[in-house]
């Protein structure tokens, strides 16, 4: 037996502590204390995971970029500026980008150069190759004064080979590599010049920039998150609108939705564990408050004030909240860590550090929640009329419900805006918890109805079942609620992440495109064709292309119809690629207006061409369909009237266009082609061939991206995938622990049952048909209430289109059968077979 | 003069009529009288023991505790009283499952912050007998043990006045008798005024007088000649 200390017992809190120490280890508060555990390990796990997967992918897509941040000006950038990084320990390369003509012998090929000084890459490394279409070196730096690195078709345009020399300006260049892989390849698709990088000093040697030529500067930027931050925004207020700032996401625009979509999907996970854990923290506190009425009655009996029953009450919360949030934490960074050495393969080296914000956030997330949702209960306690211990039945005067209801929902939203950051999800949610609310009710009402039909046909220990869930309607209601609930948030985890990880599958697919051919002639589509079949591709289909810009609007010259800032935007400030096509192309989508049918040609002479155009271009330009688009394509002008808008895929990696014309529409013999395939490491040799009987064309090999592409992709997976079972194990915490809550009464129920001479047999039958009979109906509270979450998170936060689940209306109420009636039982079996009186003594 | 009360009505609504459970109850209690109050179940014993206790306030009337009109208090300052001057033993024991018996008799005394409260509280529970079981928890004793450091906790605080309801109507005779004798020995070792809700008439019969309720009234307040001081009856020793 143990002793305790009673020298220093005489305040309140020495008495609470020694109520708590018993209270713990008779288990009465282990759930309480288990619940808020689960919360903080869950928040503080998830949170550090997401925190840290999220500043690892950042530096991933850096990569891609080159560089955490990109700066771009059309004139000279201050020098000054550049100076004022650098003294911050900010790492910074200064490039210049024009176009211009590299030459070898009687073959001249416009080009597009970036002259570098200093470190390139920032970020990720350069593939510098001697031999088109091989593997290469992994470099950072830039070339050697004299020389040049090019993409590996300015070698077959040129007909030269790695180690020649080619004319650049006044100035000569030895060519070093070929590039196969470098920073900013996937934005880089539709430039119809190849890009060769150079040393910057070579550029004034060449004397090729004449006062006029059009050049761009550039800076690459990184460093520590803090000092970069605190840069950029330096720079943010300085530079003037022409200027440019890229940050590390937005340099890979095919990555950019899956990220943002996994981002959304791992706050969300957090936000579930907050929900969660309100719920079991919510119905432990109940009980516990249930069962401290009557000690509670006898402390003011025996003459202690309000005030100090308070006290004790909530110096035992706080016991408990800071217990055990040091435990959760703990167990919530042992967890985090785990994971992230279980796919330390997939995962940047060296790892990002923890931060310890969200480690904080979480532990702090872990009393707000326990405040929130326990504190009305445990202020209960002490309201209980001393008379209590005369009369049981007289319990507190409910406090008011929509005081517990604000308290909750007011801890509910500042953890979720905590967690996420993201209000119109916190909206959302809290939006579907007052709907999920209604349903309840509705499904309460269901039961009553359900179990009197039942009732008179079913057998005695199932009518006794039904009888006890109708006896106490309240007590019911709030059983379904809490099991509905941990069913909705699992249900929904789950469609979420099976939804995402079939769009991206759908996305990147085996055999998705990998390389695209531009700039192919009309004579060679035919030898094209044929040289393909022979290696056995399949294309994605050839398409035409011609380059034109926009020059009216409605019979009106630009400057006259547009706006001033429709006027900055990039799609009427350069060359557009056009096409034709007979249907919508895939990935695309008429969102507004009619697709056509038919060719131009076919029809009568007067009609105007009918164009297809960009919802968000036409968004972004104030057009309406109807409008009248004048183009001019190699001088040529040409008209065109909108007759629908198009929703297009941009990172669907097939040949995407802003405006697609009806056929017959452009001159067939100015426009080149372009098409995009697939294509394994060992059919890599198709290029050559290509290249040599076309050596105009241009390739661009996006595989070596897509690979990392999919590299991130499949990170993201498995820790959705993770974080999803950490979920699931947290909802059945959950259940277990209403169910576990809930025990006494069922207890009673049942012993009393005994008393009166009950068959065990008929006993175990109406206990587990009552929680069957629970089980099912928050398994159908469940899966109504997951699909309406689903769908609202779809359209709203995930941006899929909505889908219905049938098989999820089988098997969420089957599992809630299941589920419930097991464990259930499971802690019952044992209390059943002991004899009545000391079931009694022991409640 | 302990205990008095002018016209102590208790109605509550029960059912949308108001219910009268007690009826302009009148009576005076000196200090170390012994005053059973006895009737039919559901006569409104506990109703007033509650009231006379200030465990409850009367819809009207008056009622003087040890001077302190409890009729006119809120709750705090008559959980003030019952600290200073009361004393409790219930029928169902309302012993504290998550404190040891040491530790409930020593609560009162803790709350009165009185001195040395665990050698106060380890006399108490020697003398009701259980010196052996100091550490065990209620859920570890017999209905009777129970009962026993309940009395000792009871007596803990020194009270000037110990109410106690139906003490007897959980135990069988044996463990009742023996309660019964602890309460009047306590008792009478500290000069307690006692106050006990009964229908055992045994217990009744120990007590100086006699108050009877019927229906909520007071009909019957016998002083008892001489209250019958029944010798010890055989220890109960194997029980302990
Ligand atoms: N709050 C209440 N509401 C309704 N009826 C009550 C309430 N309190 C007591 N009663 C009723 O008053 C009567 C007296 O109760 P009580 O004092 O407990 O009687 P006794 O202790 O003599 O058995 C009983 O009929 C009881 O049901
Ligand atoms: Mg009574």
């Amino acid at each position: 037996m143990m002793s305790i200390s009673h020298a220093k017992g005489s305040g309140t809190s020495g008495l609470a502590w020694r109520i708590f120490r018993r209270d713990w280890r008779s288990g009465e508060v282990k759930i309480l204390f288990f619940a808020l555990m689960i919360a903080v390990t869950a928040m503080v796990a998830i949170g550090v995971i997401t925190d840290r997967i999220h500043r690892a992918m950042g530096e991933q897509s850096s990569e891609f970029l080159g560089a955490d941040y990109t700066f771009s000006s059309p004139r000279p950038i201050e020098q000054s500026w550049v100076e004022q990084g650098r003294s911050n320990g900010i790492e910074i390369t200064e490039t210049l980008g024009f176009s211009t003509v590299l030459s070898k012998g009687d073959k001249f090929q416009l080009v597009n150069v970036r002259a570098i000084s200093g470190k390139f890459p920032l970020k990720g490394e350069l593939e510098i190759a001697d031999k088109p279409f091989t593997s290469g070196m992994k470099i950072q730096g830039s070339p050697e004064l004299g020389s040049v690195w090019v993409e590996p078709r300015v070698l077959s345009l040129l007909g030269a080979k790695v180690g020649d020399k080619v004319d650049f300006g006044i100035s000569q260049l030895t060519i070093a590599g070929v590039i196969v892989s470098g920073p900013g390849q996937a934005s880089e698709v539709f430039n119809v010049a190849p890009r060769v990088t150079l040393n910057k000093q070579d550029v004034e040697a060449a004397n090729i920039i004449q006062p006029g030529s059009r050049v761009s500067y550039g800076l690459f930027i990184a460093g520590e998150l803090e000092a970069r931050e605190q840069y950029i925004a330096w720079l943010k207020e300085r530079k003037n609108t022409t200027q440019r700032i890229t940050g590390g996401k937005e340099g890979t625009p095919a990555l950019q939705a899956s990220i943002e979509r996994a981002e959304t999907f791992l706050r969300l996970a957090s936000l579930v564990s907050v929900v969660l854990a309100g719920v079991a923290i919510a119905v432990a506190a109940g009980r516990f408050s249930r069962r401290h009425y009557d000690y509670a009655a006898i402390y003011r009996c025996l003459g202690m004030q309000i005030a100090q029953v308070h006290r004790l009450y909530f110096t035992q919360l706080s016991i408990i909240g800071l217990i055990g949030s040091a435990l959760g934490v703990a167990l919530g960074l042992a967890i985090q860590q785990i994971i992230i050495m279980q796919f330390a393969d997939y995962l940047p080296k060296p790892m990002v550090p923890i931060d310890w914000v969200p480690v904080l956030v979480g532990a702090l997330s872990g009393l707000v929640v326990l405040i929130g949702f326990a504190l009305p209960a445990f202020f209960q306690i002490a309201r209980v009329s001393p008379l209590r211990v005369l009369r049981k039945e007289l319990v507190p005067q409910p406090l008011s419900s929509w005081l517990i209801y604000i308290f909750a929902i007011v801890a509910m939203a500042l953890l979720m805006w905590w967690q996420s950051g993201d209000f119109k999800l916190v909206g959302i949610l809290l939006g579907v918890a007052l709907l999920a609310y209604g349903l309840i009710r509705l499904i309460a009402w269901l039961i009553f109805k359900l179990g009197v039909w039942l009732g008179k046909r079913a057998s005695t220990p199932i009518r006794y079942g039904l009888g006890q869930l109708k006896r106490y309607p309240a007590f019911t209601i709030s059983q379904i609620t809490a099991f509905g609930l941990a069913f909705i948030i699992m249900l929904s985890t789950v469609l979420i992440r099976s939804e995402l990880l079939d769009e991206w599958q759908n996305q990147l697919p085996e055999g998705a495109p990998n390389h695209f051919l531009v700039n192919v002639q009309p004579q060679e589509v035919e030898l094209l064709e044929n040289i393909l079949a022979e290696q056995s591709v399949q294309t994605a289909g050839i398409y035409p292309m011609v380059r034109g810009r926009v020059v009216g609007v409605n019979d009106q010259t630009l400057q006259e119809a547009l706006d001033e800032r429709a006027l900055t935007d990039g799609a009427v400030r350069r060359e557009l690629n056009l096409t034709w096509m007979t249907d919508v192309p895939k990935a695309n989508q008429v969102t507004q207006g009619e697709w056509w049918v038919g060719d131009a040609l076919s029809q009568d002479e007067t009609k105007t061409n009918q164009l297809s155009i960009d919802e968000k271009l036409a968004e972004r330009l104030g057009l309406k369909i109807g409008d009248k688009l004048l183009f001019s394509i190699g001088g040529i002008e040409v008209a065109g009237e909108i007759s629908n808008f198009r929703s297009i895929q941009w990172d669907s990696f097939q040949p995407n266009f802003f405006i697609i014309f009806q056929p017959g529409a452009l001159d067939a013999q100015s426009a080149t082609y372009i098409t995009s395939f697939h294509l394994q490491q060992a059919q890599k040799p198709t290029l050559n061939t290509i290249l040599q009987q076309m050596p105009t064309v241009t390739i661009i090999e996006l595989d070596a991206i897509m690979a990392q592409v999919q590299t991130i992709l499949e990170q993201v997976t498995r820790a959705i995938e993770f974080i999803m079972l950490f979920v699931l194990l947290a909802g059945i915490a959950v259940l277990y622990a209403v169910l576990q809550s809930n025990r006494d009464e069922r207890v009673l129920s049942a012993t009393l049952l005994k008393t009166l001479g009950a068959q065990t047999k008929f006993i175990r039958t109406s206990l587990v048909a009552e929680l069957a009979l629970l089980g099912l109906f928050s398994g159908i509270l469940g899966a109504i209430g997951g699909e309406v979450l689903v769908s609202a998170l779809y359209k709203n936060a995930l941006k899929i289109e909505p889908v219905l689940h049938p098989w999820v209306w089988i098997i969420v109420p089957l599992i809630g059968v299941v589920f419930i009636s097991l464990v259930g039982w499971w802690g019952l079996r044992g209390l059943l077979k002991q004899p009545a009186h000391q079931v009694l003594r022991q409640m | 003069m302990m205990l008095t009360t002018k016209n102590l009505t208790k109605t509550v609504n029960s059912q949308e009529h108001d219910l009268t459970i007690l009826s302009q109850v009148s009576l005076t209690i000196n200090e170390q009288d012994t005053v059973a109050i006895v009737g039919a179940s559901g006569s409104g014993k506990s109703t007033l023991l509650s009231l006379l206790a200030g465990l409850d306030v009367p819809t009207s009337g008056q009622v003087m505790l040890a001077g302190k009109p409890l009729h006119e208090l809120n709750e705090d300052q008559r959980a003030l009283v019952r600290a200073q001057y009361v004393g409790f033993v219930f029928q169902s024991f309302h012993l504290l499952p998550g404190l040891s018996a040491l530790e409930n008799v020593m609560l009162p005394i803790e709350l009165k912050e009185q001195k040395n409260p665990e050698q106060q509280a380890r006399q108490l529970l020697e003398q009701v007998g259980l010196l052996e079981r100091l550490h065990h928890y209620p859920n570890q004793l017999s209905g009777g043990e129970q009962q026993r450091v309940a009395i000792a906790r009871a007596f803990a605080s020194e009270p000037k006045i110990l109410f106690a309801d139906e003490p007897t109507g959980n135990l069988d005779t044996a463990n009742g008798e023996k309660i019964i004798d602890l309460i009047f020995e306590l008792n009478q070792q500290l000069g307690t005024t006692l106050v006990l809700v009964t229908h055992d008439d045994r217990l009744a019969s120990r007590c100086q007088r006699v108050v009877r309720l019927e229906a909520g009234e007071l009909v019957d307040d016998t002083a008892q000649e001489k209250a019958v001081q029944e010798p010890h009856l055989e220890s109960a020793a194997g029980h302990s």
